[in-house]
């Protein structure tokens, strides 16, 4: 390791570039796969190429303090344009490339961007139109050359002109930038990003170099991850976990980040490159475990028989294993058999074979889906976070990992929870410095000695120190007789089947809960084709008598579980409806994160929530949709409200 | 458009489009004592997207299949870049630098979707068979530079996700954008499209148009489609020959077209479909 | 070793060489079925025809000369010389090349999008003319064909192998006949090629093209009648390989056409449109009814390698109609 004092002086993304060509200069830093083929780059030529970004940025002419967007998927350059904007003294800002350009023009015009680097066409179009309809001036920047050649230029560069341009750069631009570099602190800003944000307008997170650099630095050591990690950089640039993972903590300890070929071909790409340290959201973890699922129904019946055999036994001891805890030898013989059988290659097809460590985070995990991929071996972890904490707040430890919980406070973290309101608060070194140009609410979140509401309610277990999340501290209530309400739990329940995509439960100040389900496309296609069952379209099924049905079943299921629980038995599901669309953050319905917004679906669908608390049989409904471009259209439907038979209390529930 | 010369012109989008590529004369084409193709004269000019539009029935697909030789005129000449074109098989004429793709898409469909787009490139492939088969030198190298160029192809169709996936298994939006793919891969001079957007959804239909844009724009292809949605041919066209019971009624640019009361007529006033 | 595993391992290496030869019929068979769609009844009197053809232009022996002699009252037989086998075989190549462009010129081309039944009947109508043919050009008598192949046991392996006896006095060593092993070799070595070529070559591509869909084939710029004959004349040099193999073995007379008949079971054990499917079903085969006649031939009166094949074939029929490699039918509603 290196000394104290080149360690004192690591204190900003470039600085730590420096650092790594020196250390691990001839290791791979970067992969791309492009025209099917992987490409790669070692920290040389990394740090040479943004150099000439860097240079470039400076012969464009950009100022120390400007700020510049950065709106694209997860590709090289992308990333490059990020520490190069660090270099030359300016704010990187990452903005989702899925934004609808309303969404775009107001968080371009709330950091007042100069520059913009697009990834394509389609993002060049964007911006052009927010200037148009803004009147804001933009000097756009843009990595993909197609469709492009057309354009008027005069404020259009293509980034790889721009880095030529660098390149060529005469000697005084390279002192220029040696300067910027040399004036970098440790309390400089990093980087800029706007959260999605659950309810109201996107603000921006301000994180400084301390920020991003210290909380790289102890969740690195906290997971012993070292140069020989592999990561797939494949969530959207703009969220803070892509900026910790690939940015922070891979310039911090050096290992390679792997750019998916596009956004379609992630699945094909974590296979090829079998990253070592994995993150993604409970839904990519939903949508493999339901491909699995589908895999295994079309499969013959042996196959069937030894992957269901497997499964048990892998659930019996596969997370004791994975904990180190003693376990008999004849099982551990068997679980070597099914490793070898069916774990192992399961685990090659989707890609986890070499996972070391593993993290899930944004929304609780459903426990059986946690507990699939942990009964395999894959050491698949909570962490709990926010873009305000620079992620972490809390994790859990090797070996002391739970489904209900999100672990012991990260390293350097301090947490607290509010008597009154059960609120959690934190404080740490990662804390954010401000919201942009919003004293107000960086006030309401971040008091004087520096702890920040999270937003959630939840405690802190006594007897192990592991926080627990019940649910955002806002959504969490009580029923009309005073029970609990706690939606996410429930909800979490229903999306483990795999007919059930999305799910929506009502309570709150009710007599009874009720429920929105979206299907999985994916799942109930695949199982109508299996069935001989025809449909036009996904309203169609989604409204199929024997759909409802099989849903209907899955509800009672839950019931049946949500009854057992002590606190939260109020929360049954006693009536539900299938919706004919898909929720979708076009529509405003779930935020990009794709967490479903409570307020907005309550309020858009207010005839279908007063239908279900009516009695009503059926509901007839008009839904305002956007399609992808922007224009909108409507749905019209029907849809059948099914009733469930109360549960029996669990003394007699037994059959 | 007065600035339309024999020798070409530029577009208001700045395109260029040249000289006339290929000339058809009088073509009468007919099935038993059905006229399919009644004495139809047209051209398509280098570089340009030129639609032939017609209600059902009018001869359009006759046309395009008279054009890449499937079918042979009893009447008429067909020119190319220049000669006369002496009655051809099919594939000759697909050696000679025209692609197209079919209404009903025809894919090899026990193939993956890179086999198929590599079929594309078999009239570039000149390498001896022992020195395929061994996988020698200059095959090698060869076979390596048309994967390189597919991969190019693939990359621009944005369809990386599916490159080994069997054609059979692919829903019908992206069968027809796998057809176009292999019809690129042959590099064609010109590009004869049948119906590309028949059957899609509105954004399916909207990746269409821009990647026939595209491919005009990017590679310069000439490209001669067919198509029923008006609105689409409208916007994508430079000039559209329309069609109507085996006869040419009206031929120009989409603004003549639009004005042209035969043309209303017969077609735009006319429910039809 | 006990001595019934010795034997046991001697007939599945017999069995193993007898499967090469069954899987490059088979393999004749697929390439045509796969490239068109035909199932070709007349390769097993290609092969017949091709031996005929060798024989006669190595013999020097003049085509046609019955009906000379007959119509011109003349005495013509031989025009007195002798050919290389080598070059023999490179001129018969050049006479199913021949064949092949003529069968698709005035047979196949004029039945381009009938039913797959008519194609069969027709190459039916194929094999009687090509017998006919043969007999016509080359005299109906049985021939004996040698092209230098070695015959007789490999004492070399005998002696080679006789340790494995562990000095059991009545083990002398693996009895193989040298002949089967050039076969193998051979035929082997054929296999490989085919597949290399149909699977990596431009032809190979565009043959697996005109198979699928001839439309779309033309519209790539693949001639069809090209890779017909193309086909016809792999399937030509292949049929040509077995007769020089069967023909040296026991000489070149009508029962040679009966080879064909023993590719059938394979073809339904592998499926039809399987490369690998023809050469794994030749194998299995191959040592299948070696081993059958080995273990039960003697139980049930031997000759059990006349009808093993087929009832083997059977079974495979009625639990995998698309035999072990075939592309799974589904009939989509």
């Amino acid at each position: 390791m290196e000394g104290d004092k080149a360690q004192a002086a690591l204190t900003s993304i470039p600085a730590l570039l420096a650092r790594n060509v020196a250390q691990y200069g001839h290791r791979l830093a970067m992969r791309e796969k492009e025209f099917g083929i992987w490409q790669s780059w070692n920290w040389t030529q990394v740090a040479e190429e943004i150099r000439h970004l860097a240079l470039g940025f400076l012969s464009l002419g950009v100022k120390e303090g400007q700020h510049i967007a950065i709106i694209g998927r997860n590709r090289p350059m992308h990333y490059w344009s990020m520490v190069a904007a660090q270099m030359v003294r300016a704010v990187p800002v990452p903005i989702y490339q899925d934004s609808v350009a309303e969404e775009m023009a107001y968080v371009l015009e709330h950091c007042g961007a100069s520059y913009v680097v697009c990834g394509d066409q389609e993002q060049v179009d964007k911006v052009i139109e927010v200037s148009e309809s803004t009147g804001l001036h933009f000097d756009v920047v843009y990595t993909d050359k197609r469709g492009m050649r057309r354009y008027d230029h005069s404020h259009l560069n293509a980034l790889e002109e721009v880095m030529e341009q660098g390149a060529a750069a005469i000697t005084g631009l390279h002192e220029e930038l040696d300067r910027r570099i040399a004036s970098i602190g440790y309390d400089d800003i990093c980087v800029m990003l706007y959260t999605s944000g659950t309810t109201g307008r996107p603000k921006g997170v301000v994180l400084s170099n301390r920020n991003i650099i210290e909380t790289s630095k102890r969740t690195a050591e906290f997971d012993h991850l070292t140069h020989r990690e592999e990561i797939l950089a494949y969530l959207p640039m703009a969220w803070v976990g892509d900026f910790i993972f690939s940015v922070g903590q891979a310039f911090w300890t050096g290992f390679c980040v792997n750019c998916p070929e596009n956004g379609e071909t992630m699945m094909t790409d974590l296979r090829e490159i079998g990253p070592t340290y994995y993150f993604a959201p409970p839904r990519i973890f939903e949508t493999l475990l339901t491909n699995v699922q589908i895999r295994m129904e079309d499969a013959g019946p042996l196959k069937r028989w030894m992957f269901k055999r497997a499964l048990a036994h892998a659930r019996k001891v596969g997370p004791q294993l994975l904990d180190g805890k003693s376990v008999g030898l004849g099982d551990r013989m068997a679980y070597g058999v099914w490793n070898f059988l069916i774990y192992g290659p399961l685990k090659d097809a989707i890609g986890f074979s070499r996972v070391r460590v593993g993290y899930t985070a944004g929304e609780a995990i459903g426990p059986e889906i946690f507990a699939f991929y942990r009964s395999l071996g894959i050491n698949l972890k909570q962490l709990y976070g926010q873009t305000e904490a620079s992620v972490f707040i809390a994790q859990q430890p090797d070996g002391m990992v739970r489904d209900d919980t999100v672990g012991v406070p990260s390293p350097g973290v301090e947490i607290r929870i509010d008597d009154v309101s059960g609120e959690v608060f934190y404080r740490s070194d990662g804390v954010f410095v401000k919201y942009y140009k919003n004293p107000e609410s960086t006030a309401s979140t971040k008091d004087p000695e520096g702890w920040v509401a999270t937003g959630d309610a939840g405690f802190i277990e006594q007897a192990t120190g592991h926080l627990r999340i019940i649910d955002r501290a806002k959504d969490v209530g009580k029923l009309a007789d005073g029970r609990m309400f706690a939606p996410k739990f429930v909800e979490n329940k229903l999306k483990f089947y795999p007919e059930i995509l999305e799910a929506v439960v009502f309570g709150k100040d009710r007599d009874y809960c009720t429920a929105f389900l979206n299907i999985d496309l994916t799942a109930v296609g695949n199982w109508a084709e299996r069935n001989n069952i025809a449909y036009a379209s996904y309203q169609e099924l989604a409204g199929h008598p024997l759909v409802l049905e099989t849903l209907q079943k899955h509800v009672a299921e839950v019931n049946e579980s949500v009854a057992r629980d002590e606190k939260l038995n109020g929360c049954t599901i006693q009536r539900f409806l299938v919706l004919h669309k898909e929720l979708d953050a076009d529509d405003g319905e779930m935020t990009r994160t794709r967490k479903v917004r409570r307020v907005v679906i309550a309020d858009k669908y207010a005839d279908l929530i007063t239908a279900l608390y009516d009695g009503s049989t059926s509901v007839y409904t008009e839904t305002e949709v956007t399609y992808e471009d922007g224009r909108k259209g409507s749905i019209k439907a029907t849809l059948e409200i099914r009733d469930l038979e109360p549960v029996a209390m669990p003394s007699m529930a037994a059959e | 458009m007065n600035m339309m010369s024999d020798d070409g012109w530029v577009t208001e989008d700045g395109r260029t489009i040249g000289g006339v590529m290929l000339d058809l004369k009088n073509i009468t084409l007919r099935f038993g004592g059905v006229v399919a193709i009644k004495d139809i004269s047209f051209n398509i000019r280098q570089g340009e997207i030129r639609a032939i539009i017609g209600p059902n029935g009018a001869g359009k697909s006759s046309m395009l299949n008279v054009i890449s030789g499937f079918y042979r005129p009893q009447e008429g000449e067909v020119w190319f870049e220049g000669q006369k074109r002496r009655e051809i098989q099919p594939y000759e004429v697909a050696r000679k630098g025209i692609a197209r793709t079919f209404q009903n898409i025809a894919l090899f469909e026990g193939m993956s979707v890179l086999g198929n787009i590599m079929t594309g490139r078999l009239t570039h492939m000149k390498a001896g068979l022992a020195a395929q088969a061994l996988w020698w030198g200059k095959a090698q190298k060869e076979e390596t530079k048309n994967r390189e160029f597919v991969e190019h192809i693939i990359d621009f169709l944005e369809i990386q996700s599916i490159r080994k996936t069997p054609v059979g298994r692919l829903p019908y939006g992206l069968k027809k954008r796998v057809e176009l793919a292999r019809a690129l891969a042959a590099e064609p001079k010109l590009l004869l499209l049948d119906e590309p957007m028949a059957g899609m959804n509105v954004e399916e239909k909207e990746d269409m148009c821009r990647f026939i844009l595209d491919v005009n724009d990017e590679f310069g292809t000439t490209i001669a489609l067919i198509e029923h949605d008006m609105g689409v041919v409208m916007d994508l066209s430079d000039r559209v020959v329309v069609m109507d019971y085996g006869k040419k009624i009206g031929d120009g640019t989409p603004d003549e077209i639009r004005n042209n009361q035969e043309v209303i007529d017969a077609y735009l006033g006319v429910a039809h479909d | 070793m006990p001595e019934s595993l010795l034997y046991g391992t001697e007939v599945v290496l017999n069995g193993l060489m007898a499967g090469v030869l069954y899987a490059l019929v088979a393999l004749g068979f697929v390439l045509i079925y796969k490239a068109s769609g035909i199932f070709n009844y007349a390769q097993g009197v290609l092969s017949l025809f091709a031996a005929m053809t060798l024989v006669g232009i190595m013999n020097g022996q003049i085509p046609f000369a019955h009906l000379i002699n007959a119509a011109l009252g003349t005495e013509i037989h031989h025009f007195g010389w002798h050919i290389n086998a080598l070059v023999a075989i490179l001129l018969t190549m050049v006479v199913m090349v021949g064949v092949a462009w003529c069968v698709q010129r005035f047979v196949f081309r004029h039945l381009i999008g009938q039913e797959p039944i008519i194609l069969f009947m027709a190459t039916i109508g194929l094999a009687y003319f090509l017998e006919g043919l043969g007999d016509i050009m080359w005299g109906s008598d049985i021939k004996k064909l040698d092209v230098g192949l070695p015959q007789g046991g490999s004492l070399w392996i005998e002696e080679n192998t006789q340790w494995l006896g562990f000095g059991n006095e009545n083990f002398y060593g693996f009895f193989l006949d040298r002949l089967d092993l050039i076969a193998t070799v051979i035929a082997a070595l054929l296999v490989i090629a085919l597949v290399a070529v149909s699977q990596y070559t431009k032809h190979g591509r565009a043959m697996r093209a005109v198979a699928d869909d001839h439309q779309a084939a033309l519209s790539v710029g693949i001639s069809l009648n090209f890779i017909w004959v193309f086909v016809w004349s792999i399937a030509g040099f292949v049929a040509l390989v077995a007769g020089i193999i069967w023909g040296a073995k026991s000489g070149v007379q009508f029962s040679l056409s009966l080879i064909a008949l023993k590719a059938l079971p394979v073809l339904m054990l592998g499926g039809f449109t399987s490369i690998p499917g023809a050469i794994i079903g030749g194998l299995i085969i191959g040592v299948g009814e070696k081993l059958f006649e080995f273990t039960v031939g003697p139980l049930v009166g031997g000759a059990t390698e006349n009808w093993f094949a087929y009832v083997l074939a059977l079974i495979f029929l009625v639990f995998r109609p698309q035999g072990l490699m075939g592309e799974k039918i589904i009939e989509r509603v």
